[in-house]
């Protein structure tokens, strides 16, 4: 039981991970990254790390995200298309 | 080519950390270095040596309080890095804040914000004060107290939200963090010990734990208030410049 939650957490962190380097939408992108912090959390509590469980929670999925969704309101949404 | 070649570069590199990762001692096995060089004597002697109930208060403020007090810079120079970048919002000039969300704020989202903030805020406080013996602390009530200021200010905006925490009361708080630290250490070698002893050898030894519950308190409620300053200036001046797009626009 515990074995199946731990890999279930690992393949969404990979999961997230990937989703959020290659999301054209940067809004989503950051969405997803800190899906990726919120999972991150879970597995600290997981490790028995609470006080990094707590950490990560408020900072990784609270503080940075609304850091980020900031900036992406000052600059571009849209990352710009690659010219090759 | 070159991709073809960062390609092999990245195989390597994963073949690499997979045979490192596979060779790591198992996780909870009594014979790992970590397990068999300092925890020993934290976990025997946390206890007598720094009169702290929680073996984790101990190392961090104790053991590694050299550690912790240079994260607690980090946080600081964090904030002069980024006020020395994008400057601190003008007093009183942040009425013409202007709100630029497309979808205005509906009156749940406010009510319900109205509600939670003064709830996370005592949650926050909880995890300051009790930090000295549960999971938590400074850092942490800190962050949750950034993280209640944010919530607010996205909902409400900059004008009200600085009208909460006006500059003059952030200011003097940003540094309490380092501040408060760093007087606690001078405290301990006027207590007779070295820096950063909480248990003073010149207090008699009766009185020797309830002094460093109240010194560990006293440096927790510290680094939060200086965190959760920190974090709620750096929005502030990261949100401020709205305003003057907004005016020259």
């Amino acid at each position: 039981m515990g074995t199946a939650l731990n890999l279930v957490f690992i393949a969404l962190l990979v999961a997230t991970a990937l989703l959020a380097v290659f999301a054209r939408d940067l809004l989503a992108a950051v969405i997803i990254f800190s899906v990726y912090s919120l999972i991150m959390a879970l597995m600290w509590q997981r490790l028995q790390a609470p006080d990094l469980a707590l950490t990560e929670a408020a900072v990784g999925a609270g503080v940075t995200t609304v850091l980020f969704v900031v900036t992406i309101f000052k600059t571009r949404r849209r990352e710009e298309e690659e010219k090759e | 080519m070159k991709n073809l070649l960062a390609l092999l570069f990245i195989i390597a590199l994963a073949a690499l950390l997979l045979y490192v990762a596979a060779n790591m001692p198992p996780m909870g096995d009594p014979d790992n270095p970590t397990a068999t060089h300092v925890i020993p004597r934290y976990l025997e002697g946390a206890e007598k040596e720094t009169h702290t109930e929680n073996v984790i208060t101990g190392i961090i403020l104790n053991y590694r309080g050299y550690d912790t007090m240079g994260e607690v810079t980090v946080i600081f120079s964090a904030l002069a890095a980024v006020l020395a970048v994008l400057g601190r919002e003008r007093r009183g000039r942040i009425h013409a804040y202007v709100d630029r969300s497309t979808v205005p704020s509906s009156v749940i989202v406010r009510t319900m914000v109205r509600f939670l903030v003064p709830l996370i805020v005592l949650f926050s406080v909880y995890t300051i004060l009790h930090g000295e013996i549960s999971p938590g602390g400074g850092f942490q009530g800190g962050a949750i107290i950034g993280g209640s200021m944010i919530v607010f200010t996205t909902i409400f905006g900059l004008y009200e939200s600085s009208r909460r925490i006006p500059q003059k009361v952030r200011f003097p708080l940003e540094g309490s963090a380092v501040v408060t630290f760093f007087l606690v250490g001078v405290l301990g070698m006027v207590g007779g010990g070295n820096f950063l002893t909480y248990a003073w050898p010149r207090v008699a030894a009766g009185l020797q734990p309830a002094l460093v519950t109240w010194l560990t308190v006293l440096v927790e409620i510290g680094i939060g208030l200086g965190g959760a300053m920190v974090l709620t200036s750096i929005l502030f001046c990261m949100i401020r410049e709205e305003e003057e797009i907004a005016v020259v626009a």
